[in-house]
């Protein structure tokens, strides 16, 4: 078994302790049920481990892997799902959005969580709450242009931390 | 120095790229950008991050990420001790498959259920499938497991050399593999499998052989269900 191959008990929970967290948030965020991300995340790490001589460090990392297995657990979940009999059969079909775009809103929220707290505050107050300058200025206590510098550094501290969780461009 | 006076430019870039920069200053702005490429280089790449953020809803952003419950760690390490000791048990049964002889045509049948005593909620439910073809028996004891569920299988009177790929059906419909096989002639075959879904959640076992599918309803009555 190769190098970094998750091949006996310790390198599964040692993956676990890694990514179980992100693995879980996106389970989540695309199944939208508890139940339904955690029986995801056993599946991912079963079907991790069962492979692991398959994973090769060479080509990409563990957690690029394990987004791969993932998704396509998250895939066959929401198929199961999908195939259910549902209560009402006049009942309108829950939006399915395509697994990409899921994958891509979570990897865009992830990186918006992982920025830091100055650079995400000023993106939320400007960006999303669409407050002038001046006025998240004031409330911050700092110039306006430090205000316009971290929505700079906000955005690159953005494209780094997407780079980082596997968005690619 | 041209460094300088960049950095003075680039500070605008996130307001810019974000559609924020008032009409002059994006303007000026736009007025180095044509003459410096690598503020356009870093501008381009601001744009393409800042339309990303369309995407993100500021209120989940806000609300802390959430975690899976502790003891998900220890259920999945668990599974895989599991699976790696059913793993070990399945090498040296497939060894000891015996030697015997029959064939036979292989039909779609109905199955006749044997269902243990439902008060008693047992760790294991044996299934059989009923009215085979002549010289056919299949049956199957199911056992539930942090995994999913076990499944010991036993296959007589089939073409020696069959593949067997087992099955088993969720109540949702969905189809979760528990393996494959091959029948060798053997009076007393027995394979064991596993497979993603719960015993609580199986609805149905059923073997694909030889062409032809068999099914059988499985009550599902772990001890989870009980």
């Amino acid at each position: 078994m190769p190098a970094g191959a998750l091949g006996n008990e310790r390198d599964v929970r040692e993956a676990y302790a890694a990514h179980a967290g992100e693995l879980y948030g996106f389970a989540l965020r695309s199944l939208g049920d508890r139940g339904l991300a955690e029986e995801a995340v056993q599946e991912t790490f079963l079907r991790a481990w069962r492979a692991g001589d398959r994973f090769d460090p060479q080509i990409g990392s563990l957690r690029t892997w394990l987004f791969a297995i993932v998704r396509n657990v998250v895939i066959d979940l929401g198929r199961a799902r999908a195939t259910r009999p549902r209560l009402v059969e006049d009942a309108a079909e829950p939006a399915v959005e395509p697994i990409e775009e899921v994958l891509l809103t979570w990897q865009v929220e992830e990186a918006l969580r992982r920025i830091g707290e100055q650079h995400r505050r000023v993106l939320l107050e400007t960006y999303y709450r669409g407050r002038p300058y001046a006025e998240v200025a004031a409330e911050l206590g700092v110039p306006e242009g430090t205000v316009k510098s971290r929505v700079y550094y906000g955005l690159r501290a953005m494209r780094v931390a997407l780079e980082e969780i596997g968005y690619e461009s | 120095m041209r460094a300088d006076r960049c950095r003075e430019w680039r500070e605008w870039l996130g307001a810019y790229a974000l559609g924020q920069l008032p009409g002059e200053e994006r303007a000026a702005l736009e007025a180095h950008l044509d003459g410096c490429p690598g503020c356009r280089a870093e501008a381009e790449a601001l744009l393409g991050v800042a339309g990303l953020l369309l995407l993100a809803d500021p209120e989940r952003v806000a609300a802390p990420a959430p975690r899976p419950p502790a003891e998900l760690g220890e259920r999945i390490a668990a599974s895989v001790r599991v699976e790696r000791r059913a793993r070990r048990r399945r090498g040296r049964l497939r060894l000891g498959f015996a030697l015997a002889g029959a064939g036979a045509a292989v039909a779609i049948v109905l199955a006749v259920v044997l269902l243990p005593a439902a008060d008693e909620a047992p760790p294991t439910e044996h299934v059989e499938f009923g009215s085979l073809p002549g010289g056919i028996e299949i049956s199957a004891t199911l056992e539930p497991h942090a995994f999913g569920t076990e499944v010991h299988l036993y296959v007589h009177g089939v073409r020696s050399g069959t593949l067997c790929r087992v099955f088993l059906r969720g109540r949702d419909g969905a189809t979760f593999s528990a393996g494959s096989f091959r029948y060798r002639y053997g009076e007393d075959s027995r394979a064991v499998l596993s497979s993603a879904l719960d015993l609580s959640r199986t609805a149905a076992i059923g073997v694909h052989a030889g062409g032809r599918t068999f099914v059988t309803p499985v009550s599902g009555l772990g001890p989870r269900a009980g």
